[in-house]
């Protein structure tokens, strides 16, 4: 950011918006530690009990799944731009996602300037629109799925035994759970990029973005 | 010729009923016992009177021979009126009683109303559904469930797939018994029912056992190759394994030991008793027989036992690992990434 830039602020992301954000990373977060504990319960003893961790896990899999569906029927029916904020377009696959990569992994170190510039229609930069569908179409709903199912296995059995058995799904949720702790490590890393190492945090938080006025988002 | 024939039943009854002749002879005897008892005729007498031969061969009862219980049965029985003896329970087992007689269960139920003295199995002949089922006479399904749930969480799965016994013991240790579980008709989401002879008729040729289905090499072992070829056939693919735990020892007992109310007794890795694993076949005779399986077969995730899984027990990890990495790999992007960011901090404070 040169001296001379002035900086505007605009309203980014919407009140429904932000709670389900902190309410899913709330329960992310939680899902990840018990998970912990209910995999390796001779190495992590984090809730004192394996039952507590169990506990838990329940309780947060359903608030992270409920949120989920807040989340989805808030941006498919009362925002209605669902696909265009999350779905990647044409010229974010053939440019997009090589120039934010390019930023990301050189022209940042360099000081140069973000090529994406947040704007209330287009929130999400060509990498992120990735991540996220990646994330919120495919992980999210099959690590949801999976705990549903294991949490209901006696009255669903007839489906875990199609769907390869109780085996192949506790480790595929396992697997995905994973995943999801690698894209936290990623996403909670990359929040520190703004204009400060709190800014974005900040915007999750009350809504509103500092960009510079007339220009790019950090 | 015909007059002395007719004493030819009672001289071998004479002879085979003799305390002398008993235990050796005793089980011969069984033959002439159960050749009115085991009428069902008989019942026109009495209930009781009745017993059925295919299940009574099975209990070690039937070894030592009926006389050794009815000790005072004469020659001339029925005919003399005498009411055959019972022996008691504690005459031979008498251990097993003094357990149980400090058992608060000793108030409320004889030996005989878990244990049919003439239909009783070994623990390894009987399925978890079988050793629940004389429970459930006392202990209602639902009231079970019920209070469990106060404290452990998926009660009904835990009921469901366990025998009491596997918590309510003094037993230290169990070993894994995997069992063939074959689809309720007409129930598409659930509704798995441990499978019997009966059901496993139509899959197996004339005069085969049921362990022919997985034991192809007919070794009298169960590899992890083996459950592969059974997990993958499809004529088999509404048949599946389920596992269940079942104690080391039987005790009488009935308490909980205090290492079982933490969850992780059962569900950690590790447990040498554990790994020991074993699949029960049901035979013809209604009394199930096991064959040892292949140690880790149970970790495989592939084609051990795709339907029966013990969070944090049967973990595989080859898995862990790879999950791990994953992890790991998502924990090295903010290091590698903010390594160079604080190296190039002062050039992009210039710009």
């Amino acid at each position: 950011m040169s001296p001379d830039t002035t900086m505007e602020k605009i309203y980014l992301t919407p009140t429904p918006v932000r709670i389900w954000h902190w309410l899913n990373a709330l329960g992310i977060v939680t899902l990840c530690v018990t998970g912990l504990q209910i995999r390796f319960p001779e190495y992590a003893n984090i809730f004192g009990t394996y039952k507590a961790a169990i506990k838990l896990h329940d309780v947060a899999g359903v608030t992270v799944s409920i949120s989920f569906l807040i989340w989805f029927f808030y941006y498919l029916f009362v925002a209605r731009n669902l696909v265009k904020l999350y779905v990647p377009n044409l010229d974010d696959i053939r440019q997009g996602l090589f120039k934010q990569a390019f930023f990301y992994f050189f022209a940042y170190f360099l000081g140069r300037q973000n090529p994406h510039t947040a704007t209330q229609e287009s929130k999400f930069n060509a990498i992120q629109k990735l991540s996220y569908l990646f994330i919120m179409f495919l992980f999210l709903p099959l690590v949801i799925v999976s705990g549903l199912l294991l949490m209901n296995i006696e009255p669903l059995r007839g489906w875990i035994v199609m769907i390869g058995g109780i085996a192949f799904l506790a480790d595929a949720h396992y697997l995905i759970a994973c995943s999801f702790f690698a894209f936290l490590c990623v996403h909670i890393y990359m929040a520190t990029l703004g204009h400060t190492p709190f800014s974005h945090f900040r915007q999750m938080w009350t809504g509103w973005e500092e960009v510079e006025s007339g220009g790019r988002s950090k | 010729m015909m007059s002395w024939m007719k004493w030819v039943p009672i001289l071998l009854a004479a002879v085979l009923l003799s305390p002398l002749a008993a235990p050796a002879a005793g089980a011969a005897a069984n033959h002439y016992c159960i050749t009115c008892h085991g009428e069902k005729t008989v019942i026109n007498k009495g209930a009781h009177l009745y017993i059925d031969p295919v299940k009574y061969e099975l209990t070690t009862h039937a070894k030592i021979g009926c006389v050794a219980c009815h000790d005072n049965v004469t020659k001339r029985h029925p005919a003399d009126g005498v009411r055959p003896s019972r022996a008691k329970c504690q005459d031979c087992h008498s251990s097993v009683f003094s357990e149980y007689q400090q058992s608060s269960h000793s108030q409320y139920a004889g030996c005989t109303d878990c244990h049919k003295p003439h239909a009783t199995k070994p623990l390894l002949a009987v399925s978890s559904r079988d050793i629940n089922s004389q429970c459930a006479k006392c202990h209602e399904y639902s009231q079970t469930v019920k209070s469990h749930s106060k404290w452990l969480p998926r009660a009904a799965l835990h009921i469901d797939a366990l025998p009491c016994i596997t918590c309510h013991t003094g037993s230290e240790n169990y070993f894994i018994t995997l069992y063939m579980a074959i689809k309720a008709s007409g129930s598409p989401l659930g509704g798995f029912n441990l499978a019997d002879f009966d059901d496993l008729r139509p899959f197996l040729s004339a005069g085969k056992n049921a362990e022919t289905m997985i034991d192809s090499d007919g070794d009298g072992a169960i590899s992890v190759s083996e459950l592969k070829k059974f997990n993958t056939n499809s004529r088999y693919r509404n048949i599946i394994l389920l596992g269940t735990m079942m104690p080391e020892v039987v005790t009488h007992s009935y308490q909980i030991l205090n290492n079982r109310w933490d969850c992780t007794f059962c569900h950690v890795s590790g447990s040498k008793a554990q790994q020991i694993s074993y699949l029960a076949f049901p035979g013809q005779d209604g009394a199930y027989g096991r064959m040892e399986v292949e140690k880790g077969a149970i970790l495989d995730i592939l084609y051990g036992t795709p339907d029966f899984y013990m969070i944090g027990f049967t973990r595989s990890k080859i898995l862990s690992i790879i999950g791990g990495l994953i992890a790991a790999a998502g924990l090295m992007v903010p290091i590698l990434h903010g390594t160079l960011r604080f190296l190039t901090r002062n050039r992009r404070k210039e710009q």
